[in-house]
């Protein structure tokens, strides 16, 4: 299964700078460990020490929030679009 | 660059938002900021700190898609303190790409300054347009 994974913000340093790749897999983890394949380290970057999606990461799979759908097991259908999207926040 | 109208319209969207800090993001395109888009501040503690709803990013990012434009800032206020990245703005930024743009209300007078924020390192950059009217250089 071939989906596109865009990458807005800090994480396409994880990914030499693309700010959109193709990977495959089944799920959000298939499609993570595609990536980290070819860009070792960007696992780590979206994923924490216990494989869930890190806190200030948000991951879109079409409309639905990943999270929503299972985490990492969240199924990803072919030809689907998945977002990583860094949350935008901060404070006086 | 910032045209004044842009300016104004995120120093009303503060001032609106106020006690609140308020927060959004600056499209354009080659760089030039064109349009403002408000978003939610969906912070449990919206006083002192800010959280742009995940689901209005997704949608800013596919509208700007759409448009042909891209994200040239990040905005938000500081509704009692300086205009300045603080300590928490600046672990907690993700966009080293993208222009940090704080308004300030702790004068009457409403201070902008911009800012990108790479690796920890902090580096003002000019994001405003001066003249058009304007008595003074909103920077100063």
């Amino acid at each position: 299964m071939t989906v596109t994974v865009r990458l807005p913000g800090a994480l396409r340093d994880a990914t030499g700078g693309q700010t959109k790749v193709e990977a495959n897999g089944r799920t959000l983890a298939d499609v993570i460990t595609d990536i980290d394949r070819r860009h070792p380290g960007f696992r780590g970057r979206v994923l924490d020490e216990s494989g869930r999606i890190r806190t200030y990461v948000n991951v879109y799979i079409g409309e639905d929030d990943a999270r929503s759908k299972g985490g990492t097991d969240a199924p990803v259908p072919e030809g689907s679009e998945v977002m990583v999207i860094p949350a935008m926040a901060g404070g006086a | 660059m910032l045209s004044p109208e842009l300016r104004d319209a995120i120093v009303e969207h503060a001032r609106e938002a106020s006690p609140n800090e308020a927060c959004g993001l600056i499209a354009g395109r080659e760089g030039v900021p064109t349009r403002i888009i408000r978003c939610a501040n969906t912070h449990p503690q919206p006083t002192t700190r800010y959280l742009i709803d995940p689901r209005e990013q997704l949608r800013a990012f596919q509208d700007m898609d759409e448009k042909g434009e891209e994200l040239v800032a990040i905005y938000h206020s500081h509704p009692a303190s300086q205009p300045y990245p603080s300590p928490t703005d600046r672990a907690e930024s993700h966009y080293p790409d993208v222009v940090y743009l704080l308004v300030s209300l702790r004068s009457e007078a409403p201070e902008v300054r911009a800012f990108r924020i790479q690796d920890d390192v902090l580096r003002e950059v000019s994001l405003l347009q001066t003249g058009s009217g304007r008595s003074s250089d909103p920077r100063s």
